[in-house]
């Protein structure tokens, strides 16, 4: 393995990680990068600069929540006549490092038990008739690949530092590493060094001191960039604080000012502080600068050539450092507009894989082995004394049946594909988005997913992407486009693609609502109207093969025959409704009833 | 027994610094329970849980029976249909205010209580195992992410706070027990919808932003940190606001069955809620208790206008009719209907209301 002072090319990160070590009450490092990019050598090599003592855990992305949590001790149980609790993973990360690869592929219910542990220092088991309190203190180094979804704002939000990915220094990192390894030199030495570097760091760090000045510049670098919450406040001055105890400084300077905004502020920003600059300073200028504790006010060497307020210094050294397309960054992402380019899988989706094990009987599920004979094992005393007869076999009763289940079961998505051609359109749009949104408030809004595609012209286009939220569905549903030709096929394939997507995330059904009053007159590949007719023709059978439910509402005002909705209903396998003035309440109910027959 | 993780020092809640609104939310229940509860919804950060776990310091003791899992009062009818005590009354103790969080991963065994394993394991004998549903009885139900919560569980929930009563038939035991309790939740409505059902359930719904007033966040920051740096001291210079605090519930509890509400007001309230198309009569009643509430924590016996003004926005604003399209926040629809209520009955005196 590679020690620590042995990685290059990922010098933010190194940095991060060292204020980590010095600082554990920044909680943890989330490190964006590709797979090969040293990302895990570098976790690693960190728990080598801690105390030799300090646990080092893994957190495996299938891991259940009995194991995460904590859970009934069998065999211990059974021995000493006494429930014993085994601590869970979070329990044994105590005091440690935790360690994470593919932060954006744990389960959210995974998540969002890090961010409680996080948040409380302790984790709570309330479960299988058990009751325990552990502590959970512990550093977290998450890394993930940016390409594989979004990760859960609350969880990075807990974490003060966050690397960006940086694609260039990994070229250049790899060289290095090939290089260093034919020479390994005194790599021993430097990494006995920087131990005892963070070691005198540590207990150095309750003495450094910053100024109120330099809080405030902190906080205004937040304000400015649009960082939500307090929490980060805290973070960016805990960091500051660190960097300097690193340096060896007792006073805070303009480079861990730097830094820490670096680390802990700009990955934070929604927006770019070039309109707010102004406002921002401007702010300022009323409020009486707040009194300074305890011998603040010390002597700034090295600042005097540079009367500059930090805060503007800071600003500056932050609009440099922001990347020129603010939407890649992990908070700006959520807000970011229809408008932008590049679509993150939808937040905390959550997947099938993720089993639990649930009281029921036989005829709702699959048995679970292992939890059925954990939840009979308690009893077997007391069974043995009322039924003696079983000469001393394991007594399973109905009650300790345990049936597998997935999360998402009764998930369902509801992919509305509606046609945005024609003059009529604008109407029909708005009574789609209506219902897309009444389905995620009204229907089980905790499971159920909405997408909307729209077609016209000549290509359908993703309104909105597989989202739970009604506040992101309003969101991104705010301009509605219409008018122009109509590329059925194309929107009928973007369904396709949106629905296998989702299934290999975990949500298994799917219902398709089509809404037309009109013919195809956009091929993706045809010219003519019989090639066209055979495109959506065979896209049709495609998803009936993909067991895809679907509805076709025919918004035709002009009743005057079964038009090609109905042949399109044929053959989806679907439902043909005729509703020429469709409200979203009827649209809604229709897509539900059709749901509600597959989910039983 | 399980252990509460109280030996971790908690943050003071007369040292939060701003939402206003959440605060005032969380005391109005304090102060009668009857309001049902509160939703605190709101951005990451904000001091949503901080808050409410920072309550419990400030909350008035109970008396109970000496050591009853489900923190009866001597005179509950269902500890004496239990202890046939051949006249005598039980012994009694003074606990603080049950506080109980419910973490997310909670089953629904440990929260509504189950057959107690060790006693089957070494006994080998059913008894009842009182879970976290019975450690809240006449105390307060916390739930981080309530809209990350199992819909299962949250049916349970919902059923026993809207009754009082958790019923228990599994293992084969057979247990009914008081379980009266203040629903508090609060989440991030960017993360995960809340079913609309759930949402009604809660008496007032408050809602927090980030401050932006670099002053206040400078003060977050600062008290943060004293904090963290030094706990017992912080709590020992804070003792003074906590404890005049705890007086000031106190006395607010003693004098809200001496609160009136005159005829006027009652009626401001009722035309508030028909302008707002509210369904049903919650509404009213919680404009009613909350407003109540808020004239006795300011030690006052009557309601007035502005006591109504300032619990309309939490009281209401999740009990308007959705409109899928609307993008007004409810709040502001509730401040404008109150507006054009105060305007209908004093064309003069609207304006001067407001401002204030």
């Amino acid at each position: 393995m590679l020690p620590f002072t042995q990685i290059v090319g990922l010098e933010r990160a190194q940095q991060a990680l060292l204020l980590l070590a010095v600082n554990p009450a920044l909680k943890g490092v989330a490190i964006a990068a590709t797979v090969g990019s040293g990302k895990s050598t570098l976790a690693r090599a960190f728990a080598e600069l801690l105390p030799a003592s300090t646990p080092f855990v893994e957190l495996p992305l299938n891991i259940t929540e009995d194991r995460l949590l904590g859970g009934l001790d069998l065999e211990a149980t059974l021995a000493t006549g006494r429930r014993v609790v085994e601590p869970g993973l979070l329990a044994r990360a105590h005091g440690g490092v935790l360690y994470v690869d593919g932060l954006n592929l744990l389960d959210r219910t995974v998540v969002t038990h890090l961010v409680e542990a996080l948040s409380s220092n302790v984790v709570r088991v309330e479960r299988d008739g058990l009751s325990a309190v552990h502590p959970s203190e512990f550093m977290l180094i998450a890394t993930f690949d940016p390409s594989d979804g979004d990760v859960s704002p609350s969880l990075l939000d807990r974490l003060a530092l966050f690397v960006p990915l940086t694609p260039s220094a990994v070229a250049a990192a790899r060289a290095e590493v090939v290089r260093r390894n034919l020479w390994p030199a005194e790599a021993d030495d430097e990494v006995a060094m920087l131990r005892s570097l963070i070691q005198v760091a540590r207990q150095a760090l309750p003495h450094v001191r910053i100024s109120d000045e330099q809080v405030q510049a902190l906080l205004h670098t937040a304000l400015s960039l649009g960082v939500e919450g307090n929490r980060a406040d805290i973070f960016a001055v805990e960091a500051a604080l660190a960097a300097a105890a690193l340096e060896g400084r007792t006073q805070v300077d303009d480079s861990d000012l730097r830094l820490a905004a670096q680390l802990v502020l700009v990955p934070r920003a929604t927006r770019s502080p070039h309109e707010q600059l102004q406002a921002a300073t401007h702010e300022r200028a009323p409020q009486p600068p707040p009194t300074p504790s305890d011998g603040d006010e010390t002597q700034r060497d090295g600042q005097a050539d540079e009367p500059r307020l930090p805060e503007e210094m800071l600003l500056e050294a932050v609009k440099t450092e922001l990347p020129p397309d603010l939407l890649g960054l992990p908070f700006a992402l959520q807000r970011k507009s229809r408008a932008s380019g590049r679509r993150g899988v939808a937040l905390n989706a959550r997947r099938g894989r993720f089993v639990r094990a649930v009281e029921g009987d036989l005829r709702c599920g699959r048995i679970a082995l292992l939890p059925t004979l954990l939840a009979a094992a308690p009893w077997q005393r007391l069974r043995q004394t009322e039924c003696p007869h079983h000469n001393g076999r394991i007594q399973v009763r109905r009650g300790d049946l345990r049936v597998k289940r997935f999360r998402d079961r009764a998930g369902m998505l509801y992919v509305f594909v509606v046609d945005a051609s024609g003059s009529m359109a604008i109407n029909r749009m708005r009574e789609a988005k209506g219902a897309a949104i009444r389905l995620l408030q009204d229907a089980y809004v905790h499971r159920d997913h909405v997408a909307l595609i729209a077609f016209r012209g000549r290509a359908a286009q993703v309104l909105l992407p597989v989202a739970q939220s009604v506040e992101r569905a309003k969101r991104e549903l705010d301009v509605l486009p219409t008018g122009g030709g109509t590329p059925l096929a194309s929107a009928l394939l973007a369904a396709l693609q949106i629905i296998r997507q989702a299934r290999s995330r975990g949500i298994a059904q799917a219902t398709l609502v089509l809404m037309t009053d009109g013919r195809a007159n956009v091929g993706i590949a045809a010219a003519d109207r019989q090639t066209l007719r055979e495109e959506v023709r065979r896209l049709a059978q495609l998803i009936v093969a993909e067991r895809i439910n679907s509805v076709v509402i025919d918004t035709q005002v002009n009743y005057l025959s079964r038009s090609e909705a109905a042949e399109l209903a044929t053959w989806l396998g679907g439902r043909y409704v005729y509703l020429p003035n469709a409200k979203a309440d009827q649209i809604a109910q229709k897509a539900m009833s059709i749901s509600s027959a597959i989910r039983r | 027994m399980p252990a509460r993780a109280t030996s971790l020092p908690v943050y003071p809640f007369t040292a939060i610094v701003g939402q206003d609104e959440m605060k005032l939310c969380l005391l109005l229940n304090v102060v009668d329970p009857r309001i049902g509860g509160v939703m605190i919804m709101g951005h990451r950060g904000t001091g949503k849980s901080t808050a409410v776990r920072a309550l419990a310091d400030v909350l008035p003791s109970i008396v109970r029976v000496v050591g009853d899992p489900y923190n009866r009062a001597p005179d509950d009818p269902t500890y004496w249909a239990e202890h046939t005590q051949n006249g005598k009354r039980p012994r009694t103790e003074r606990v603080p205010v049950p506080v109980v969080d419910l973490p997310l991963g909670a089953t629904e065994d440990r929260v509504c209580g189950t057959i107690d394993i060790e006693a089957a394991l070494t006994q080998g004998v059913k008894r009842f195992a009182p879970g976290l549903l019975a450690q809240a009885n006449r105390g307060f139900l916390y739930i981080d992410e309530v809209n990350l919560l199992d819909d299962h569980l949250v049916d349970v929930l919902l059923d026993v706070a809207a009754s009082g009563w958790n019923v228990v038939e599994r293992e084969g035991i057979s247990v009914r027990h008081p379980a009266r309790f203040v629903l508090v939740g609060s989440g991030n409505p960017e993360e995960g919808e809340l079913r609309p059902q759930l949402l009604d359930r809660f008496g007032l719904h408050a809602r927090i932003v980030t401050i932006t007033d670099v002053a206040q966040r400078m003060e977050i920051v600062r008290r943060r940190r004293a904090f963290d740096a030094d706990p017992q001291a912080f709590l020992r210079a804070w003792q003074p606001q906590q404890r005049a605090l705890r007086r000031r519930i106190l006395a607010a509890q003693q004098r809200l069955p001496h609160v009136e509400i005159s005829e006027g007001v009652l009626a401001l309230m009722a035309e508030l809620c028909m302008k707002l198309n509210v369904d049903g009569h919650r509404g009213e009643l919680t404009l009613a208790r909350a407003s109540a509430a808020l004239a006795a924590l300011e030690g006052r016996t009557s309601v007035t206008a502005d006591d109504v003004r300032r619990v309309a926005v939490p009281a209401l604003r999740h009990r308007l009719r959705r409109d899928p399209l609307e993008t007004t926040d409810a709040g502001d629809k509730v401040v404008e209907a109150w507006r054009e209520t105060l305007a209908a009955r004093h064309p003069s005196a609207s304006q001067a209301t407001m401002a204030t």
